[in-house]
């Protein structure tokens, strides 16, 4: 682990305090707005990694996208969440997940989606593909499935 | 014609309709661009987003302050102003004007445009899963 950012705590903060951001902003906004925003700032971030690591303009197959995704964003990265896979579904991706930071910590039974999770992914797709995607959670860990599964399909 | 080019050429037409409309935008509840024409140094992601958001939260505000259902949120600034509405469940549609533009006929054309997109939202599959 790099210790790039604070010397003595490292790079690593607990999941505790980010879902305490996260219920904190729900109180004061509202379930919606935040929702909005977590999905707009997870979008932004996979963008920015997108291109960090060389995915945008680049004509790797999706396993190897889902490869270097997988690797920066996991156990070897910033743990945001392990990526299992991506398949091309339609015109757009179904992309399945687990241990996403999003889920982490919620009762099973809730009712709560990913927001910054599905938009990180959102935007790493939108900046490969070149299109503009709409994300949906369509399965989740909290409501019996075994992976946090998205599906992302073209707009308009 | 695609279905976000008919609604490009339908915002085109609604700034163009008046010299007081300075930009428009049609975005998706959860903050996705659909088509807008808006002022060079505005993004149009950032702008999509904001909206989503500040519609959400005039609603919220509209239940929990009691302030029942809400027709629009509107700023005005003394640049301008800046009015978001809803245009059905798939979209929302915001719009800028001047500070020299008259409220109520301003109102007008933003219902008038609201009708529309939601019309064209209805009659196109494209936006079925919008």
């Amino acid at each position: 682990m790099t210790t790039e950012l604070r010397p003595e705590l490292g790079d690593f903060s607990s999941i505790i305090c980010l879902k305490a951001i996260i219920t904190g902003i729900e109180e004061a906004l509202g379930d919606k707005t935040t929702q909005i925003a977590l999905v707009a700032a997870g979008r932004a971030r996979g963008r920015n990694l997108a291109a960090s690591i060389g995915l945008d303009n680049s004509s790797l197959s999706l396993e190897d996208i889902t490869s270097k995704v997988a690797f920066a964003l996991g156990k070897e990265g910033t743990r945001l969440l392990i990526l299992d896979k991506i398949e091309p579904k339609g015109e757009g991706y179904k992309v399945y997940t687990r241990e996403t930071v999003c889920s982490s910590g919620e009762e099973l039974g809730s009712s709560r989606v990913c927001g910054f999770t599905l938009g990180a992914v959102q935007g790493v797709l939108e900046t490969v593909s070149g299109k503009r995607l709409r994300g949906r959670q369509t399965e989740s860990v909290l409501r019996g499935s075994h992976q946090d599964v998205f599906e992302f399909d073209p707009v308009g | 014609m695609s279905s976000l080019s008919a609604l490009q050429g339908l915002l085109q037409s609604y700034v163009v309709s008046s010299p007081d409309i300075q930009g428009a935008a049609v975005v998706t509840p959860d903050g996705l661009p659909l088509a807008s024409v808006l002022p060079n140094a505005m993004d149009e992601e950032k702008t999509a987003a904001m909206s989503a958001a500040m519609l959400s939260l005039g609603e919220r505000i509209g239940k929990e302050l009691a302030r029942g259902n809400i027709d629009r949120v509107f700023v005005q600034g003394d640049a301008g102003y800046g009015v978001l509405t809803s245009c059905g469940d798939d979209a929302m549609l915001l719009t800028l004007a001047s500070k020299d533009a008259k409220q109520g006929m301003l109102f007008l054309q933003i219902k008038q445009m609201s009708e529309k997109v939601s019309a064209a939202m209805g009659s196109s599959s494209s936006f079925a899963a919008v």
